[in-house]
């Protein structure tokens, strides 16, 4: 299988890169054109400065929206009276794109980073507040009839039966947050920005600098896989007692 | 206590709405970033009954829903496959959760130049964010069909057509749901995104437009239009899907 894996990407790129040969338009490099273009960026400061004003926007907005998610995420799911208070308002705003308060949060903080930091944040805050409040309703009702039994007090009960339990709902949450915290922040940059690789790729475009196109498009893709990959390691890691899901 | 409950969800959506029309009225903001509810409606109410605009959100509309359709079409066909051949799964879900976090929309550059900067583009780049939901939820369902269910299908003589269309399908629909309500706001996400980067129309264009005219309360109308678009188009889903799928009732919002 493996075999049979590696051998038909490998074809798949064979495949482009002897369309390459045929002529294709300017706009579509051959993927040696591009691994060549993308290693030159490597050696120049100009592409680890991008990818750091993005990095410096979409984890600080991660990081935000991932705590208040969580945070809240549990609350409502364990206190009633701020479920009825708090939940409604989360669902019904849950389905709307986000990035349409970026101009409004524009005028409110600015057009720094500010404004983007937040607007991730908010992008960040839903998927991870659904998922630890559906976390804790899914708490088996037994391990909190048999901790209340053996004396836990409230405290103990969230820490030791609701936390454990609703944490891979909250994982889950995560990694799609992440992946959102990405498309927000290059569309943000894309929209305003003087720096960052959503900056860098419209730059490209407008100058018809189509290497420097895939360089940032190549560079958003290791991010975001890369980013994927460490939530992952971070949930086997601090998860490592419970079924792996595949 | 219980009239207290009924009225809490309601409460938080008052006092914010309250906040804003004080921040409005206090003069301690410019009228630009505090717009009153009264302006933001009334450019709401304009926004109903004029043609121009209306035409703005049909236009951002069928974008959504066009690369939503085929998405849809690709996507449960490919999940399908998936599914029910280890070789396919074996070759494309490495494909499909090696790129699953990868922001697609870093490809609209390259995207405006193959399909032009008109409807394709956007259509191409719906299409393409929405496929990965789908494609991985679809893929899910028809893992998961039920292995008894099979048997006796086969066990009673169906042929493999009637076994997809009569066991495999509707096992997997709750799952290809799933997909759809995930779909549906990306759909929505990605078309305004589109819009506010580089377009002359659509709901998108029409929130830059109204902001670089520096006017707030039009451009919070517009929100508003979106935000009411994306609310009804899940809504749709959850009533397609329970029509559709009597037999499984979800109590979750959220699956």
């Amino acid at each position: 299988m493996g075999l049979a894996r590696a051998g038909f990407f490998l074809s798949l790129l064979l495949l482009w890169q002897l369309l390459s040969l045929r002529g294709l338009p300017a706009y579509v490099l051959s993927p040696l054109e591009i691994i060549r273009h993308f290693g030159e960026a490597l050696g120049s400061a100009e592409l680890y400065e991008h990818a750091w004003a993005s990095l410096g926007r979409s984890l600080p907005g991660f990081a935000i929206g991932t705590f208040f998610g969580a945070l809240l995420g549990l609350a409502a799911g364990m206190a009633r009276w701020f479920d009825r208070l708090f939940s409604p308002a989360v669902f019904v705003t849950y389905p709307v794109p986000k990035i349409v308060m970026l101009p409004i949060f524009m005028l409110w903080f600015g057009i720094g980073d500010l404004s983007k930091v937040l607007i991730i944040a908010l992008a960040c805050f839903y998927p991870v507040f659904i998922n630890a409040y559906y976390g804790v309703k899914a708490t088996p009702a037994i391990l909190v009839w048999s901790a209340l039994n053996m004396g836990a007090g409230h405290g103990a009960i969230f820490r030791r039966v609701v936390l454990p339990s609703a944490a891979p709902m909250i994982f889950a949450g995560m990694r799609v947050s992440l992946a959102l915290s990405f498309i927000v922040m290059f569309a943000a940059e894309m929209i305003n920005a003087r720096s960052g690789l959503g900056h860098l790729i419209r730059v490209a475009e407008n100058s018809l600098r189509f290497d420097l196109m895939y360089v940032s498009l190549l560079a958003v893709a290791i991010l975001g896989f890369a980013g994927d990959r460490l939530v992952r390691f971070a949930q086997r890691r601090l998860l490592a007692w419970q079924e792996q899901p595949a | 206590m219980t009239k207290l409950y009924k009225v809490l969800p309601f409460l938080l959506f008052l006092t914010a709405l309250l906040i804003w029309e004080a921040a409005a009225r206090s003069g301690l903001w410019s009228k630009l970033l505090f717009p009153s509810l009264g302006s933001i409606a009334y450019e709401f109410g304009m926004f109903l009954v004029t043609p121009e605009r209306l035409h703005e959100a049909w236009v951002s509309l069928y974008r959504a829903l066009g690369g939503f359709a085929l998405a849809a079409v690709v996507g449960i066909f490919v999940g399908m496959l998936m599914g029910r051949s280890k070789l396919v799964a074996g070759l494309l879900d490495p494909l499909f959760s090696g790129t699953y976090a990868v922001p697609k929309l870093a490809l609209f550059p390259i995207f405006i130049f193959l399909f032009g900067i008109g409807s394709l583009s956007k259509v191409a780049l719906v299409f393409l964010e929405c496929l990965y939901p789908i494609v991985i939820m679809s893929y899910h369902g028809a893992r998961s069909v039920n292995r008894v269910l099979l048997w006796s299908a086969q066990n009673m003589g169906a042929s493999r057509g009637a076994t997809l269309r009569r066991v495999v399908i509707p096992a997997s629909a709750p799952f290809i749901f799933a997909g759809f309500r995930v779909a549906v706001p990306v759909a929505m996400i990605v078309v305004v995104i589109t819009e506010m980067v580089s377009s002359a129309d659509g709901l998108g264009y029409l929130v830059i437009y109204s902001l670089s005219s520096l006017r707030t309360d039009r451009m919070l109308a517009v929100v508003v239009a979106i935000a009411l678009l994306g609310y009804l188009l899940d809504k749709a889903v959850v009533l397609a899907r329970d029509r559709l799928i009597y037999w499984e009732k979800l109590d979750t919002y959220y699956v």
